[in-house]
Parts: structure tokens; sequence; C-alpha cells
């Protein structure tokens, strides 16, 4: 009998997609780095700390884990992906041990607990970074100036967003979020100026419009913040990555956005002593976490429904709570709550989706499902 | 001629090996010094063995005979002695005899022109039963015997010559298209003479040479060109590609590969049975992929030799196709009249194995031709709830692969459902093992 060495048996299908889940993960986790590099030039290499701390604890929370589990994960990519979401999320300036223990808490805890990659309902790096927020609330709100932008280090100053929430109503009734960062003092940063001007003039002034300070550093990244919502331009073009190389679903993401920016479009100019239809979807949409949440977070496929009616519901709840929270709620915030509230319900968007949406298997099921 | 057209739902994209330069026309393959043919290598019972060891046999000689429904008649493909009848492993799992024939003495009929024999004087039993003495089977897999698949059937509305190649390194049926146009048209003739369909159909996905022999009957016959997006080449998947208004119902069609239409041809016209067939080789591992015209218990081996070994070291032997075929370890695995291809697959195509856990990412229900959710049937399986995932769609599983093939956690997707279907045709509905609560997802 002939045979040639080393074949491997087994069932069809004999070949595969090239696409793994380790390729995903660690695709989804270098996408990041354009963003966490900015961060680093913007602060300087001390804020790069936070993230090393908190991938190191996400690293050693797994390595745990799966000893317990018997089974080598650390290569799945997925541990080490979370520790960069929430070291992404953190202010610059924190002290080392919050990162590595909501690193800890979200690898061990949220994913490890329930049985590891792919049996967590809840996306584990959202999960650590409200942790943090909810146990370490002062911390995980010093935010710091950029060097580039301050001139100083360490001066602290709020976020743009966290800026305008404290401001608004107060004094400043009535007028624009970017018009009320001006007025109480916020700092804007020459490149700002000088692209604002330059716009109005080529752009803006034909038509009878003009842009305002401020939105030009929002886009860009130079304002305070965490590591991972600096940049929305970094953000976004890592967005456009995820979309076309189908790393992401485009449904989940662009229903939040679309949802989120509607409401601020209608009620948003509310809080602020304005009509309706007046909000400030620009604003809104490139400040905070609002975005890094949307496309990094929010479509995490483990904790997401996987048909496109269920991502559309999804969407749509994690956009309209982020709004509600934003807007009406403690924190400025809200999207990270946002998700993980809609994480909760995914089971029963999939439970609903397998009854309304797949009625050739519901016609074949009769009424249990 | 219509521009190419395709099924809805699901389905994946393969590009790799889907297209390769073909050289001149079809070669013979050599004569393998021993040829090993299974008695079973149809859908039914083994056919019974009716030579002894030692025995001299004549080429077309028939060595077993059809024993019972969906059973055929077996022929030797070569000249011989018979040298040995052992137990031997099927390809497709399970055991049946096969009869070893050492090449010896000349070739007294076949290698010969024979006459044109004059069918169309012949009746519609007359050619079933001709068919059936020279054991004629359908070429794709289960290998129904024709006599059976066809034995009953008159006036189906659409007969459809299924030339559509959606899985890689196939090429078989597209070169015997090319090749044998005129050969291949008139087994087409036969088989309309005995269904007498409504409407008659030749799908294939790339385009054929306006010269080509058929080309001349435009009216009776279409053409139908379809993408080759896979399972393209799958009864449903098929029909509903050709048939704009999806109506019809998938028992009023009949579909046949252009090899069985060759091997009718060749069955009928030139009175020989079914003891050849053209075989792609391929596969990154091949040295020079090619098509063959190989005889029925030719060693894999050989044809591998033939097409210039191996260029590195296999990783996967694999015949009749790399997403619904089989994965054979021993190079004298015979080629019995289903095996379209054998394929060698390089550690590159197969890429990693290794599995992970589910992420639930849904790409297995997106490329589900049949719009069934894999992942879902496959947790209910793991939980033990079979008849659960019956209701929800396993039934109409087509095991066609493309879950299995997209999944990026290489879950065994294909593997449970197969046994599972296996297991579900044998056995009476199960009663489920008690439901852990509602919330299996």
């Amino acid at each position: 009998m002939r045979r040639a060495k080393a074949l491997s048996m087994g069932d069809a299908p004999f070949i595969f997609n090239k696409r793994t889940s380790a390729s995903l993960i660690w695709g989804t986790a270098a996408v990041l780095l354009p963003s966490l590099a900015w961060g680093i030039y913007c602060f300087g290499a001390s804020a790069a700390m936070p993230v090393a701390a908190s991938i190191s604890g996400a690293l050693a929370g797994e390595a745990v884990a799966s000893g317990l589990r018997r089974r080598f994960t650390l290569w799945d990519g997925s541990a080490f992906l979370t520790g960069l979401l929430v070291g992404m999320a953190m202010p610059a300036g924190i002290p080392l041990f919050i990162p590595a223990i909501a690193s800890v808490f979200a690898v061990s805890v949220v994913k490890g607990a329930f049985g590891g990659l792919g049996s967590n309902w809840m996306n584990p790096a959202l999960a650590g970074i409200v942790f943090a927020f909810l146990n370490w609330p002062g911390e995980m709100s010093a935010w710091t100036m950029p060097h580039r932008l301050a001139g100083l280090a360490g001066v602290s100053g709020a976020t743009p967003l966290g800026f305008a929430r404290s401001h608004a109503g107060v004094a400043f009734a009535g007028s624009d979020p970017a018009a009320i960062l001006g007025a109480g003092g916020m700092r804007f940063s020459g490149f700002d100026a000088s692209v604002t001007e330059a716009l109005n003039r080529l752009f803006f002034a034909p038509l009878g419009a003009e842009l305002p300070n401020g939105y030009i550093d929002l886009l860009v990244g130079n304002k305070s913040g965490s590591l991972g919502e600096l940049s929305a331009v970094l953000i976004l073009a890592g967005s456009i990555v995820l979309i076309s190389r189908k790393m992401i679903r485009w449904e989940i993401p662009a229903s939040i956005v679309s949802t989120f920016a509607v409401l601020t479009w209608a009620f948003g100019g509310l809080p602020l002593g304005k009509g309706f239809f007046d909000g400030d979807v620009l604003f809104s949409v490139l400040g905070g976490s609002f975005l890094i949440v949307s496309f990094f977070m929010a479509p995490d496929p483990v904790t997401s429904p996987s048909s496109r009616a269920g991502m559309l519901v999804y969407g749509i709840g994690i956009g309209a709570l982020a709004f509600l929270l934003r807007y009406f709620g403690s924190s400025a915030e809200g999207i990270a709550f946002a998700v993980v509230i809609m994480n909760c319900a995914v089971p029963m968007i999939a439970k609903l989706d397998v009854v309304a949406f797949r009625r050739r298997a519901f016609k074949s099921a009769g009424t249990t499902y | 001629m219509r521009s190419s057209r395709t099924f809805r739902h699901g389905g994946i994209r393969i590009e790799a090996g889907l297209d390769w330069e073909r050289r001149g026309p079809v070669q013979n393959a050599f004569l393998p010094n021993g040829a090993v043919i299974l008695l079973k290598q149809h859908a039914g019972p083994q056919a019974r063995c009716v030579v002894r060891r030692g025995e001299y046999v004549r080429e077309g000689m028939v060595i077993g005979r059809a024993d019972g429904p969906l059973s055929a008649n077996v022929h030797s493909s070569i000249p011989g002695v018979v040298r040995d009848i052992r137990v031997a492993a099927l390809p497709e799992g399970g055991h049946a005899e096969a009869v070893v024939v050492a090449l010896e003495g000349s070739f007294d009929r076949l290698g010969r022109k024979g006459e044109r024999y004059l069918w169309e004087s012949m009746g519609r039993t007359e050619i079933l039963t001709t068919l059936k003495d020279r054991g004629v089977v359908d070429t794709e897999a289960p290998g129904m015997p024709l006599f059976d698949l066809l034995g009953d059937r008159r006036e189906v509305g659409l007969l459809v010559v299924n030339a559509v190649e959606s899985e890689p390194y196939l090429r078989a049926e597209t070169s015997l298209l090319e090749d044998k146009g005129a050969e291949v048209m008139e087994g087409l003739a036969i088989l309309r003479d005995v269904l007498s369909p409504k409407r008659t159909v030749i799908a294939a996905n790339r385009p054929l040479a306006p010269a080509w022999p058929g080309s001349s009957e435009e009216g009776t016959v279409e053409y139908v060109f379809l993408e080759a997006r896979y399972p393209q080449d799958m009864p449903r998947q098929l029909l509903e590609a050709i048939d704009e208004s999806r109506k019809r119902p998938e028992s009023d069609a009949i579909i046949l590969r252009p090899s069985t239409a060759f091997a009718v041809y060749e069955a009928i016209v030139l009175a020989k049975p079914m003891v050849e067939r053209y075989v792609s080789v391929g596969g990154g591992a091949i040295k020079r992929p090619a098509v063959l015209k190989a005889r029925i218990g030719t060693p894999i081996g050989d044809l591998i030799e033939e097409c210039g070994g191996f260029r590195g070291p296999p990783a996967r032997l694999v015949l009749r196709g790399t997403l619904r075929g089989e994965s054979v370890h021993d190079l004298d695995t015979p080629i019995t009249k289903i095996t379209s291809a054998v394929i060698a697959l390089d550690s590159n195509e197969i890429g990693s194995l290794s599995k992970t856990p589910c992420i639930r990412c849904g790409r297995c229900s997106e490329v589900c031709p049949e719009c069934l959710d894999p992942d879902l049937l496959f947790r209910l399986i793991e939980h033990g709830l079979r008849g659960r995932a019956m209701e929800l769609g396993l039934d109409e599983c087509t095991v066609c692969g493309s879950c299995g093939y997209i999944c990026p956690s290489r879950v065994p997707l294909v593997s449970a459902f197969s046994s599972e279907k296996a297991i579900a045709a044998l056995s009476p509905p199960p009663i489920d093992a008690p439901a852990r609560g509602e919330s299996n997802r």
C-alpha cells in the first residue's frame, strides 16, 4: 500500500477562508495602533504607561484564567485587545493600578468567569471601563491637556464634552457648545485657528455660514481626553479599514451613529436652552469616546446580534440610550453604559429575531421560539 | 445566450484554483497494471461478484451483477486475470468487495472503432435496460443507476445538463463539454427521448466556443451561463438560477452531469459499458494539473504520477471536491464511476486547522444558501437537542460546506450536521433530552 506521509484526514470542507478568529482580533488591535501612537505623541511617552499597565493586567488575567481552564488562549489576541481598549479609555495621568485592575476584572470576571472568549455576554473592555468609572470616578475624570496644546505637561483640564456640559445652562444658555468652550476659557490650538480661518474663507463664507473655532481640534485630536478618544480622524480611518475588510459589520456602527445624530439634532439643543432641531450633531459625535466605542467595541461579534435585523435593533438601542445618558444622565460619557446595557439585551434580540425574521424557521418551529 | 446569473441567498466566492490553463485536449491516462474495481460504485447495495480468482476477464466484461434496486452492473475496465477478490475501504466510508485485475492480453473490443448504433429506433424500455446492462450510473454522488433514476420518470418539466463546477480545481465536466460536445449532445438527445422534457437546459460557468457542436441546436436546448459562486452546482441553487419563476418543484426536474450524458452516449451508441471517466487532477501540491480520461479502477497514485507527481509534500488528498468530497490517505484508492476529481492540497491551501471558540460573528448564517443559522443548529446539536435542530431546518441542510469554509473559528459545523443527518435518516424522530431552560439562545 502506498501512502503519502503525514496526510491529515477528516471531513469536508478541506479548504477554508484564510481569515481566522485570531487574525480578526489581532487585526482590530493593529487598526487601533495609529490612534495610540497619536495619543502618545500628544501626551508624551508617559501616556503609554496606563496602556502598558492595562495590557499587562489583561494578559495576566488571561494567563490565570487559561491556566484554570487548562487551555492556552493567550495567542488568540482577545486579552491583548481588551487590555488595549481599556488602556486607551484612561486619562493619561491616571494611577497605574486603576487600568491594571480594570483589565484584570474585564478579562477574568467578565470574560473568563463565563467561559472565556465567545461565551461572555458583555463586552469585557467596556465592562472594565465602566468598572473603573464607577469605582474611581474622580481619577477617571482627571483629564490632562495634551503637551502640545497646553505647552505644559500635567495641566489638567476638562474634556470638551465635560466642559460644555458643566458650563451649559449656567451662564451661556442659548449658545453653541463651541461658543461655550470659547467663552469659558477653553483654549484652541493655533492649528485649529488657522485651518478654521482658511475653511471659513474658502468654503463657508461663500455659503453664508461660519465654522466656529474648536471643531478642527476635535476632529484631529488636539484636545484633552483619553488616548483612544483623542483623534476622531484616526478612529474614522480605522473604521474604514474595519468595514472595508469586513472585520466588522457596518450595520451596527451605522445605526448607532445615525440614531444618535438624529436624536441629537432633534433634541440636543434643549438642554442648552435652544429649540427643537437645533442640536450640535458634529460636536456630539466627535466629542468623547463615542466613535471608538461605536466602531471598536459595540460591534464586538461575541456580544452583538449576528443577524442584520438584530444588529439594527441593537444599534438603534445603543444610539438612543447613548443620547439619553449623555444629555440627561449623570455622566457625560453615556455611550459606554449604553453599549453595556444593550449587551444584556442581545440574547433577547436573538430570540425575537428567530421568531420575527426567520419565518422559514419559525413556521416549522411551532410556537416555542 | 444569457448573461451570467446566480442564486439569491448566501454562497461563497472562492478565488483560488477555480481556473487553470488547460493544455490541449484531454489525454487518455496510461492503463493501470492492476485495476482495483470496486463492486460498489453506486448508491445501492454492492454488485454480486460473478468472477473467480484466476479467471481471465475481457475488457468490458461483467464482473459484478446488479443486486437489487439501486445496484448497478460493474464491468472490467481492462483485460486481464483476476488476481484477487478482497474487501476494500470505500472512499466515502464503509467497505465493499473489490476485484483486482492484472493487465494481460489484448484489447479485443473497446480498442477498435465500433459500429455506430442507430438508437433512434430503440424504444424507451429498451434504452433503459441497455443502460442498466452497461452499468450506467449518474456520475454525481451517490451514483444513482440511471435505470432507477429515470425508470419511472416521463415528461419531466426540466432536464438540466449541469456543467457548473463551482468548487476549486474541478474541470472534468467543462472539459468534456468542450472536447466531446457532439457526443454529449447525442447522449442528451437519447435522454430527451427517454424523458421527453418540456425544457432542456445546459448550464455552465464557462462560456462555450461558438463552434461548439450543440450551438446549432438552439431552440430545443437552451444555454445558461451561471456565476461560479459556490454552491451554484447544487440542485436548489441551480434551479433557482435557471428558473426565474422559482415555481417549479425540485421533483419536476432532472439534473445530470455532462459525463452522465456522455456515458449514455457511449453505452447506447457505441455499446460500451461504463469503464472510463474524466477525472480532474489538481490542487496546489500537483505539479501539472490536468484532466485525464482514466479507466475505472486506476489507482489515484498513478494519475498523480502522470501529472508530474507532487510539487511538494501534500497535506491532504481529496476525492471529488474540496467542499463536498472525501479525504483519503491511500494512493492506491481506485477511481470509481463517481470520482470526478483527485485533488492534492498543500499545507498553505489548508491553512490553520486549529479550532478556537465560536465568536458568534454570524458569517455562517450569512453564507448559508438555505437560509439556516448553522451556529444555532450546532449549539442545539451540542446540547443533544436534535429534534429542535430538525425543526429549525437541519433537514434542509444540504451539507454544502459553505459555513465550514467561512468559519474563522473552524468550528466543526459540517461534520456535526452530516453525522446528525445520517443518524436522523436511520432512526425515528428523537425525543429531546429535557431542554436546559428555554435559554439555548
